[in-house]
C-alpha cells in the first residue's frame, strides 16, 4: 500500500514495562498476556493517517534487559520516534529512565521526537509512581508524556499517534530534513503531488516534499 | 513476504493462522514468537486440548501430527542399540570412533536417549559426578535481587505454550527458576542474562533440574562461552563472522545486506542466542541440537548459512526486498515448510564451508576488531 510517509520507531524500556505488548495492542489491536520475551529486536508495522496523508509507522521494538543495551543502540540510527516506556506498578523502571535517556540522545539523531509512556495504567490499585511524577520528568526533559494500558488498549492508539503528529509538525516546520533517510523519515514511493498542483510536473518521488 | 502494512480498517483481529500477511508482530503464522491459540476441539462440547509430541498445545513450536517424520520402528529400535552400545564405553568411543558417533547425530539421536546423550556429549553427566551437591547448594545460597528479580519476571514468558511452562508455579517454571539462579552463583559475572532462558527450558524438556542445570553449564561455558557476558562482545563477533562467511558461501546474498546496510545483530541474535530454538520447527531443532552437542557452534554458523539459502536461493532473489525491513522480515520469518528437518540437516551438511574456513574467519575478525578498538582508542587519546 502506497504511503506519503515512513516514519521509524523504537520502543525502549526497561524489561516487563510492556514494550511487546503495547506494540501487540497497536498492530494488532490484542492483548496477549502470554508470550515470549524479546530478544534482540522484533518488528511491527501499522499504517495511520495524519492531517489526510497515509504514513507507515515502522516499529522496532527492543529487550529490555540492560545485558542487551549495548545492541540495542545500534537500533536508534535512523529513528524519528522512540516511545520510552516505564512501568507505573514498579518504580524501578522510572527511576531508570535518565539511563534510557542518556542513551537514546546519545545514538540517535537530535531531532528524534521521544513520547514517555506509563503503562499498566489499568493496574491502579498497585500503582507506584504518580501520574505528576511522570508528567514532570516528561517537562523537565522536554519529552510528550501518557499513561496507556496495552490491556485496556487506553491510550494506546493515541501514543502511538501524537508521536507521528510531532514527527509530522517537524516536517512541516523544516526541521527534518525529509531526504536523509538517517533521519528516520522515508517518503513514499508513491507519493507524489496532487496533479493539479502546476508545480507537480516531472517532480519524482524524492522530489515531492511536503509544503 | 512484503512486510505487512495493513491499514487500520484491515487489522485482524482474528487468530487466523492461515493468513500470511497479517501483521508480523507475533501474528505471523511462522513467527516462532507467535502465539496463537492453543490446539483445541470441541468434543461432546468440551474443548480438548491437543498437545503434540513434545509436549506443545499450540502457538508456531506446534507440530501437527500430519506433518511428523516418524521413523520405522525397527530402524528405531536399531539405533537405540547403537546408542546403548556406545554409552558402555563412551570413552573410548569418543577418542577412537568420534566421526561415528558425529554421523549418529547428524542422523538423529533417537528420543528416547536424548537426554542421555546430549549429557554424554556434552560432558555435564561427568561435571555432575564431580560436583555432587553443588546444585542444592547453589539454590540454598542467597542470589543477586537484581538477577532473581529479571528471571522471576520471565518465568512465564518461555515457551508459554508448552504443557511444562504454561502456567504459574508450574514445575516447569519451578526448575527454570532454579536452574537460572543456581548459574547467577556459579557464575557471578555473568549474572542471568534473558536468553539463557530458553536454553534452559529446552533442558528442562528433556531432563530433571539437576541434570539439565549442568548441560546448561557446559553450553555456557564450553559452547557459546561470552556469549551472556555483559556487552555481549562474542554474540557481535560471531555475527560479523557469519557475515564474512556469507560472503564466501553466497556472495550475491552478502552483496544484498552490504548494501542494504543489515548488521548482523538484527537477524543473528535470537537465532544464535537462542541455539534457533525459536526460529526452527522443533524436530528441526532438536535434530540441530543433536549435531551442537556434537559439534558445537560450527553447527549454528551451517544452520545460519543455510537459512539464508532456503530464504533467498542459490541465486540470490530479491525483488520483494527493496528496503532492510522487508528482507530483515523475510529472514526471521521464514516459512515453517520450507524448515523440514531432513531438509535443513542435509543442507548443512552439503554447505561448501569447512572448520579451517569458519577458524580463519573468526581470527579475521578478532583481529579486525582489536585494529578498530586501537583506532578507537588512539583516536580518543589524541583528541
Amino acid at each position: 500500500m502506497s504511503y506519503a510517509y515512513l516514519f521509524k520507531y523504537i520502543i525502549i524500556g526497561d524489561t516487563g514495562v510492556g514494550k511487546s505488548c503495547l506494540l501487540l495492542q497497536f498492530t494488532d489491536k490484542r492483548f496477549q498476556p502470554v508470550h515470549d520475551l524479546t530478544i534482540g529486536v522484533e518488528f511491527g508495522a501499522r499504517m495511520i493517517t495524519i492531517d489526510g496523508k497515509q504514513i507507515k509507522l515502522q516499529i522496532w521494538d527492543t529487550a529490555g534487559q540492560e545485558s542487551f543495551r549495548s545492541i540495542t543502540r545500534s537500533y536508534y540510527r535512523g529513528a524519528a520516534g522512540a516511545l520510552l516506556v516505564y512501568d507505573i506498578t514498579r518504580r524501578d523502571t522510572f527511576n531508570h529512565l535518565t539511563t534510557w535517556l542518556e542513551d537514546a540522545r546519545q545514538h540517535s539523531n537530535s531531532n528524534m521526537v521521544i513520547m514517555l509512556i506509563g503503562n499498566k495504567s489499568d493496574l491502579e490499585a498497585r500503582r507506584d509512581v504518580k501520574k505528576e511524577e511522570g508528567e514532570a520528568f516528561a517537562r523537565e526533559h522536554g519529552l510528550i508524556f501518557m499513561e496507556t494500558s496495552a490491556k485496556t488498549a487506553a491510550n494506546v492508539e493515541e501514543a502511538f499517534i501524537n508521536t507521528a503528529k510531532e514527527i509530522y509538525q517537524k516536517i512541516q516546520d523544516g526541521v527534518f530534513d525529509i531526504n536523509n533517510e538517517a533521519n528516520g523519515i522515508k517518503i513514499g514511493p508513491q507519493h507524489s503531488p496532487s496533479p493539479s498542483l502546476p508545480s507537480s510536473s516531472g517532480g519524482g518521488a524524492q522530489g515531492s516534499g511536503c509544503c | 513476504m512484503a512486510v505487512a502494512d495493513p491499514s487500520y480498517n484491515q487489522v485482524d483481529t482474528s487468530s487466523d493462522e492461515e493468513d500470511g500477511a497479517k501483521n508480523n508482530i507475533n501474528g505471523s503464522p511462522s513467527s516462532p514468537k507467535s502465539v496463537g491459540g492453543y490446539n483445541a476441539s470441541k468434543q461432546n462440547g468440551t474443548a480438548v486440548t491437543h498437545i503434540d509430541r513434545y509436549g506443545f498445545m499450540g502457538g508456531s513450536q506446534y507440530t501437527n501430527p500430519d506433518d511428523e517424520h516418524r521413523i520405522a520402528i525397527d530402524k528405531l529400535r536399531q539405533r537405540e542399540l547403537k546408542w546403548l552400545e556406545m554409552f558402555d564405553d563412551w570413552e573410548k568411543w569418543m577418542s577412537k570412533r568420534f566421526k561415528k558417533i558425529r554421523d549418529r547425530c547428524r542422523k538423529g539421536i533417537p528420543p528416547s536417549l536424548r537426554s542421555r546423550a546430549w549429557q554424554y556429549l556434552c560432558g555435564s553427566k561427568f561435571l555432575m559426578e564431580h560436583n555432587e551437591g553443588r546444585f542444592d547448594e547453589y539454590l540454598q545460597q542467597p542470589g543477586n535481587p537484581k538477577w532473581e528479580d529479571d528471571i522471576t519476571k520471565d518465568l512465564h514468558r518461555q515457551f508459554p505454550q508448552h504443557e511444562m511452562f504454561n502456567s504459574k508455579g508450574s514445575y516447569g517454571q519451578e526448575d527454570l527458576y532454579k536452574i537460572l539462579k543456581a548459574y547467577t552463583i556459579h557464575n557471578p559475572r555473568d549474572g542471568y542474562c534473558q536468553a539463557m532462558a530458553p536454553i534452559a527450558a529446552v533442558l528442562l524438556m528433556h531432563m530433571p533440574a539437576e541434570q539439565a542445570f549442568w548441560c546448561f553449564v557446559s553450553i555456557c561455558e564450553k559452547y557459546v562461552q561470552g556469549y551472556y557476558s555483559p556487552g555481549l562482545e562474542a554474540i557481535q563477533v560471531d555475527g560479523d563472522v557469519l557475515f564474512g562467511l556469507l560472503k564466501k558461501t553466497q556472495p550475491s546474498v552478502y552483496k544484498h545486506i552490504k548494501k542494504q546496510q543489515i548488521a548482523p545483530i538484527l537477524y543473528m541474535t535470537e537465532w544464535f542466542m537462542c541455539l534457533f530454538t525459536r526460529t526452527l520447527p522443533w524436530s528441526t531443532v532438536l535434530r540441530v541440537w543433536d549435531m551442537f552437542f556434537c559439534e558445537g557452534i560450527k553447527v549454528i554458523f551451517r544452520v545460519a548459512l543455510v537459512l539464508f539459502k532456503i530464504v533467498f536461493g542459490d541465486a540470490g532473489n530479491f525483488k520483494d526486498c527493496p528496503t532492510l525491513y522487508e528482507t530483515l522480515e523475510k529472514l526471521r520469518h521464514i516459512p515453517i515448510q520450507h524448515l523440514d528437518e531432513e531438509l535443513v540437516v542435509q543442507d548443512t551438511l552439503r554447505l561448501n564451508i569447512n572448520e579451517r574456513d569458519m577458524e580463519k574467519e573468526h581470527q579475521k575478525q578478532i583481529h579486525r576488531r582489536k585494529t578498530k578498538d586501537k583506532s578507537k582508542k588512539g583516536g580518543k587519546q589524541k583528541s
